[in-house]
C-alpha cells in the first residue's frame, strides 16, 4: 500500500509539476501568515512581523527546492532534464551527431545481422511446437558416439511400442508432392509421417483433424492429407469447405482432412513443408523407399514428465541395440546400432558445423563493432575536448562531477539508443539481402533469418553495452581535467592539447579493418580455387534432371519404359553428345555408403548406381578394363567399376581387374578402373569409390544427364511431357550450378567477410580523417606559419599526407600479424589456401594503404590551400 | 543546510514528535512547529523545510492524512491528522524511546 502511494504521489508531482510547486507554495504562504500572526501577536508591526517571520524561514524558493528535491521522482526528473540536455546539444551539432549515430548503426548493425542469423538456425526453437525443451531427438549411433540422422522404420516401431522413460515416439520422412484440386498440380516439399506426429508435437488443428492412429495401421489403405495455413490460404482459398474435398497428391486421390496452424512449417530449419500424409502411404508417394529396409525417418520423442533426457537417452539406446541384435545383423563398429537423444532442435543432424560457421563470422562482425565503436570513442574523445571550456564553465558554477558524467554520459547513451535502433533497421535490411543471397537452384532452402524481438533486444544491450565501454571512458576523461586549467588554456587560445590516443585508436581501426579484409580476400580466393579443382571429370556443359515417375503410380517395368523412351528421344535432339542415368550426382548432398568384404576384410564404400553413358557424359576416364555396358542388367553377373584408390584397397601389388567382393550379400566382380575424382567435397581426402549398373541395382533414384548445350533444357522437358503430360515439368539444372552448393560456405563467407571488410574499411578510414582533418585545424597557426615564413604548399601536402601514410603503416604493421595468428582458424574452409597466403596479404595492405592516403589527402589539400594571412589574424 | 545547529532535532526522532502533535487534533504545518517548540520549552526548533519534507513522507507512508482548508483571509491551508498507522506507529515508538532513554539514563548515571 505505502509502495503503492509512494508511486501515485510521485507520478503526480512527475505529471503536474506546476501544481505540485504551488502546493508547496501555498503551504509554505500559509506558514508565513501564521508566523507573522505570532509575531504581531507578540507587539510586532504587521510588516516588521513578516520580515522576522520570513527571516526565519529562509528564501521560499529554496525552501521549496529542498522539499521538491526530496521524492524520488526528482531523479527521474533530473534524467529526463539530463536529457532534454542531451537532445538539445545533440541537435546543435547535427552532422556529429548524424555521424556517430551511423556509425554505431553500422557496428551494431553488423553483430546483429550475423547474430540474427545465429538466432534463426540455432537459438530459435522450431515455430509451432508446445514444450521444444521436453522433446528429444532420436539419432542412430555408432559403437563411438558417431551419429547419422534417419532410422528405418521397424527400429522407430521398436522403440515405439517398448520405449517407457517417453510420452511417445514419432518420425517423418520427405517427399516431394505434387497437389493438385481441380486445375494445375502444384509441386511442395511434404512429409510422410507417423500418426502421432502432431500429437507428440503438441500441434493443433487450425481446421479439420489431423491423423488418428488408425491411420497408421496399414501400408496404402489411408489417402488422406494435411495441408499448411499457407498452402490452404494460397491454393485452396482459406476455404473451410475444402476440408473433406477430394484432392490429388502425384495423381493419386485423397482426402483433405486438416490444416496446420500458421506458424507449423516442419521441422527441419531451411526448409518449409506444406503437407502431411500418414506413414502409411509411402508405397504411393514415396515408392523407391520401403518400409522395411534403409534408414529415412527423422525420429524424435517426448519425454514423460519428470524424466531426464539423458534417461531416456539409455533406455532407448539399449532397447536399439536390442532390436540390432533380434534382427541378426552383425555388430561392428561401424554399425548404427545405438541411439543417441540430443536436444530437439530443427538441426536434426546437429548444429556442430553451422554454429562453428556463424561463430566465425559473428566473430567477424565483433570486429567490425569493435572499429565503430573504437571510432565513436575517438569522435566523442575530440567532442569532449573541444566542449571542455563549456564543461569547465558549468563545473564552476556548481555543477557537481557526479552530474557533469552523469549529464555525459546520458548524451552517449542518447547516441547509442539511436544507433541501436539504426542498428537492428540495418540488420533488417541486411538480412533479407542475405536472404536473397541466390541459393543454388536445385536446393529447396527457404532460409528465414528476419530479426525477432530477441535480436531487437540483443541490437539494444549490444549498443548500450558498447555505449557503456565507449562513451564513458572519454566521459570520466573529461570530467576529470582540472578546471581552473582548462580555463586558462581555453581562454588564452593557445588550441587543444594532443591527445596521444587519438592516432593509437585510429591504428587500431586500421588494424582491425585489415583482418577482415583479408579474412574475405582468403574466403575469395578459396571460392575460385574451388571452382578450379580439378573433380577429375567435366562439370560444365551437363544438365541434371531428376525424375521419378514412380511418384505417379508407374511400376518397375513402367518406369524403365519411360526412361528408355526419354533417354531415347532426347538423344536425338540436336547438339546432345551423350545421355545417361545415375541415382548420385557427384558434388550433390549426401552419397551412399554400404560395407563391402574381401577375403577377411570389409570395409565402408561409397557407391553410385550408373548406366552406360555415364563415363562418357561426365568425361571420367576408365583407366583399366571397361566401363558399366548396357549389357550388365539384373540377370547377369553383378559387376562394378572401381576408382583408383579402392583398386589400390584389392589389390594393393596386384591388378584389381578381375578381383570380387561381396556387396549386399552378392559376389560382384571388378571389371573397370575409373580415375579417382571428387565425389562428395571438393577438399575431401579420395574414399574408397565404387560404380555398379543401375539395373542391378534396386529401388533407386534416377537422375537423368545429358551432355549438351543449355537450349537441350526444354527439349528434356518436352520429351517427358510427350511420354506422360500428367507429370510435373522436371527441373533441369546444370551440372557446374548444381555442384556449386559445395561452394556454399565459401560463397557466403565471401560475401558476410567482404561486406563486414568494406564498413570496416570505411569506419577506418572515416576515423583516419577525422583525426588528420582535426589535426589540421588544430595546427592552422603553425601552417600558415610555415607558409608565410616560405614553405612550399607542396611540402605542407606531403607533411599532412605523411600523417595519414604513417598511421597506415602502422596499422598494417599491427593488422599483418593479427591476421597471420587469426587466419587459420579459417583453414577447414580454405581448399588448401595458405592462411598466411602472402599475395592475398600483399594486395589488401596495398588496398588499405590506398584507401588511408586518400582518406588523409583531402584535409591536405585543405591545408595546402590555407591562407597564411587569414590563419595568423584568428584566435 | 540552513538549520541552526543548537536547534537540531535528534536523529529519526522529528517524525515520532510529528505524530505526537498531532495525536491530540489534526493541524497545519505551522501549528505543529509550534507545538514542538513550545511543548519542548524552547528546546527543539523546525525548520519549515525539514518539517515539510517529513510531511510528505508521512503522507506517502499512510501515517497523517493531509486535507485542504480554505482559511478566513481566503487562502489555502493544508491541515494534517493523524490516521490509524499514524497512531499506532506513534505508540509503537513512544514505547521503543521510553525505554531507550531509561536505558541510557541509567547507563550516565552509573558512569557518574
Amino acid at each position: 500500500m505505502a509502495i503503492w502511494r509512494h508511486l501515485t504521489h510521485g507520478l503526480r508531482v512527475l505529471t503536474r509539476r506546476a501544481s505540485a510547486d504551488r502546493d508547496i507554495d501555498d503551504e509554505l504562504r500559509h506558514w508565513i501568515d501564521e508566523a507573522a500572526a505570532q509575531h504581531v501577536a507578540r507587539g510586532l508591526e504587521p510588516a516588521a512581523a513578516r520580515r522576522a517571520a520570513l527571516a526565519e524561514i529562509g528564501p521560499p524558493t529554496l525552501v521549496r527546492e529542498r522539499v521538491r528535491d526530496h521524492g524520488w521522482e526528482q531523479w527521474i526528473a533530473s534524467w529526463l532534464q539530463d536529457l532534454r540536455l542531451a537532445t538539445r546539444t545533440l541537435r546543435q551539432t547535427p552532422l556529429f551527431t548524424a555521424i556517430v549515430v551511423v556509425v554505431i548503426a553500422l557496428g551494431t548493425g553488423a553483430v546483429t545481422t550475423v547474430f540474427s542469423a545465429m538466432n534463426a538456425i540455432l537459438l530459435r526453437p522450431v515455430p509451432g511446437v508446445a514444450a521444444p525443451d521436453t522433446l528429444i531427438t532420436l539419432q542412430p549411433a555408432r559403437r563411438n558416439g558417431a551419429t547419422a540422422e534417419q532410422v528405418g522404420y521397424p527400429r522407430y516401431l521398436h522403440l515405439r511400442d517398448h520405449g517407457r522413460s517417453v510420452d511417445g515416439i514419432a518420425a517423418w520422412g520427405r517427399a516431394q508432392f505434387t497437389i493438385a484440386s481441380g486445375g494445375e498440380g502444384t509441386a511442395v516439399l511434404g512429409n510422410l509421417v507417423t500418426a502421432n506426429y502432431f500429437v507428440v508435437l503438441g500441434v493443433s488443428p487450425f481446421k479439420g483433424r489431423f491423423f488418428t492412429a488408425d491411420e497408421n495401421r496399414t501400408p496404402d489403405t489411408h489417402p488422406v492429407l494435411v495441408v499448411s495455413h499457407a498452402f490452404w490460404q494460397a491454393h485452396l482459398g482459406g476455404d473451410a469447405a475444402a476440408i473433406g474435398r477430394p484432392i490429388s497428391v502425384n495423381g493419386h486421390p485423397f482426402t483433405l482432412i486438416g490444416v496446420a496452424p500458421p506458424a507449423f512449417r516442419g521441422l527441419y530449419t531451411g526448409m518449409v513443408f506444406d503437407a502431411w500424409a500418414p506413414v502409411m502411404m509411402q508405397p504411393q508417394l514415396r515408392p523407391r523407399t520401403s518400409m522395411q529396409h534403409g534408414s529415412w525417418l527423422w525420429a524424435f520423442a517426448r519425454l514423460r514428465p519428470g524424466t531426464a533426457a539423458a534417461a531416456a537417452g539409455a533406455e532407448l539406446a539399449a532397447l536399439s541395440e536390442a532390436h540390432h541384435r533380434s534382427i541378426g545383423e552383425p555388430d561392428t563398429p561401424d554399425a548404427l546400432s545405438r541411439m543417441r537423444a540430443t536436444p530437439f532442435t530443427g538441426l536434426p543432424g546437429g548444429s556442430g558445423p553451422a554454429s562453428t560457421f556463424l561463430g566465425l563470422l559473428l566473430g567477424a562482425a565483433a570486429l567490425v563493432l569493435a572499429i565503430a565503436g573504437v571510432n565513436v570513442a575517438a569522435m566523442l574523445s575530440a567532442r569532449y575536448a573541444s566542449r571542455g571550456r563549456d564543461l569547465a564553465v558549468r563545473a564552476a558554477l556548481g555543477a557537481g562531477r557526479l552530474r557533469l558524467v552523469r549529464q555525459l554520459v546520458t548524451e552517449v547513451l542518447t547516441l547509442f539508443g539511436l544507433g541501436a535502433i539504426g542498428g537492428f533497421v540495418v540488420a533488417s535490411a541486411a538480412t533479407t539481402a542475405l536472404e536473397r543471397l541466390p541459393l543454388p537452384a536445385s536446393i529447396p532452402v527457404t532460409l528465414e533469418i528476419s530479426p525477432d524481438l530477441r535480436v531487437l533486444a540483443f541490437a539494444v544491450g549490444l549498443s548500450l553495452a558498447a555505449g557503456l565501454v565507449c562513451g564513458l571512458v572519454p566521459a570520466l576523461q573529461a570530467a576529470r581535467r582540472d578546471i581552473t586549467d582548462r580555463l586558462k588554456a581555453e581562454s588564452a587560445g593557445s588550441g587543444r592539447r594532443r591527445s596521444r590516443l587519438g592516432p593509437l585508436l585510429v591504428t587500431g581501426q586500421l588494424a582491425l579493418s585489415l583482418v577482415l579484409l583479408v579474412a574475405a580476400g582468403l574466403f575469395v580466393r578459396a571460392m575460385d580455387r574451388g571452382a578450379r579443382v580439378d573433380a577429375g571429370f567435366d562439370r560444365d556443359g551437363v544438365l541434371t534432371t531428376p525424375l521419378e515417375p514412380e511418384a505417379w503410380g508407374y511400376d518397375t517395368a513402367a518406369s524403365t519404359a519411360f526412361y528408355a523412351a526419354v533417354r531415347e528421344r532426347v538423344a536425338t535432339t540436336p547438339g546432345v553428345s551423350a545421355v545417361a542415368f545415375t541415382n548420385r550426382v557427384p558434388l550433390m548432398f549426401g552419397s551412399s555408403v554400404d560395407e563391402i568384404a574381401f577375403g577377411t576384410a570389409t570395409r565402408q564404400a561409397h557407391y553410385a548406381g550408373i548406366d552406360e553413358g555415364y563415363f562418357v557424359v561426365l568425361r571420367l576416364p576408365i583407366r583399366r578394363g571397361r566401363g558399366i555396358a548396357r549389357t550388365d542388367v539384373d540377370a547377369t553377373p553383378r559387376v562394378a567399376v572401381v576408382n583408383e584408390t579402392l583398386a589400390r584397397i584389392l589389390a594393393p601389388d596386384g591388378d584389381a581387374l578381375g578381383r570380387t567382393f561381396r556387396f549386399r550379400d552378392a559376389d560382384t566382380t571388378v571389371v573397370g578402373v575409373a580415375r579417382d575424382a571428387k565425389y562428395a567435397s571438393l577438399d575431401e581426402a579420395t574414399p574408397p569409390f565404387f560404380y555398379v549398373p543401375l539395373a542391378q541395382l534396386r529401388d533407386q533414384r534416377r537422375i537423368l544427364l545429358v551432355r549438351g548445350p543449355i537450349a537441350a533444357g526444354s527439349a528434356i522437358v518436352d520429351a517427358v511431357r510427350a511420354r506422360d503430360p500428367r507429370l510435373p515439368a522436371p527441373s533441369v539444372s546444370t551440372l557446374a550450378d548444381d555442384t556449386r552448393i559445395v561452394l556454399f560456405p565459401q560463397r557466403a563467407a565471401a560475401v558476410v567477410t567482404g561486406g563486414l571488410g568494406l564498413v570496416g574499411l570505411m569506419l577506418a578510414a572515416l576515423g583516419l580523417y577525422g583525426m588528420v582533418a582535426a589535426s589540421v585545424a588544430r595546427r592552422t597557426r603553425e601552417i600558415g606559419i610555415r607558409l608565410a615564413l616560405g614553405a612550399e604548399r607542396g611540402e605542407v601536402l606531403r607533411n599532412v599526407v605523411g600523417e595519414g601514410a604513417r598511421l597506415a603503416i602502422a596499422g598494417i604493421a599491427v593488422g599483418l600479424p593479427l591476421a597471420a595468428l587469426s587466419m587459420p582458424l579459417l583453414r577447414q574452409w580454405l581448399f588448401e589456401i595458405d592462411p598466411v597466403d602472402p599475395a592475398t596479404y600483399a594486395a589488401l595492405s596495398l588496398v588499405l594503404g590506398a584507401v588511408a592516403l586518400a582518406a588523409s589527402y583531402l584535409p591536405a589539400r585543405r591545408a595546402a590551400a590555407t591562407d597564411p594571412l587569414r590563419a595568423l589574424r584568428t584566435d | 543546510m540552513h538549520d541552526e545547529p543548537s536547534t537540531d532535532v535528534i536523529q529519526g526522532t522529528l517524525d515520532m514528535l510529528i505524530l505526537k502533535a498531532l495525536s491530540l487534533e489534526p493541524m497545519h504545518g505551522f501549528g505543529i512547529a509550534r507545538r514542538i517548540e513550545q511543548t519542548s520549552r524552547g528546546v527543539f526548533k523546525v525548520n519549515p523545510g525539514s518539517l515539510l519534507i517529513a510531511f510528505q513522507r508521512l503522507e506517502r507512508d499512510g501515517l497523517v492524512d493531509a486535507a485542504w482548508q480554505q482559511t478566513e483571509s481566503g487562502r489555502r491551508a493544508k491541515v494534517y491528522s493523524l490516521t490509524r498507522a499514524g497512531r499506532k506507529r506513534l505508540d509503537d515508538e513512544t514505547a521503543q524511546w521510553t525505554r531507550r532513554a531509561a536505558a541510557v539514563a541509567r547507563l550516565l548515571k552509573a558512569d557518574a
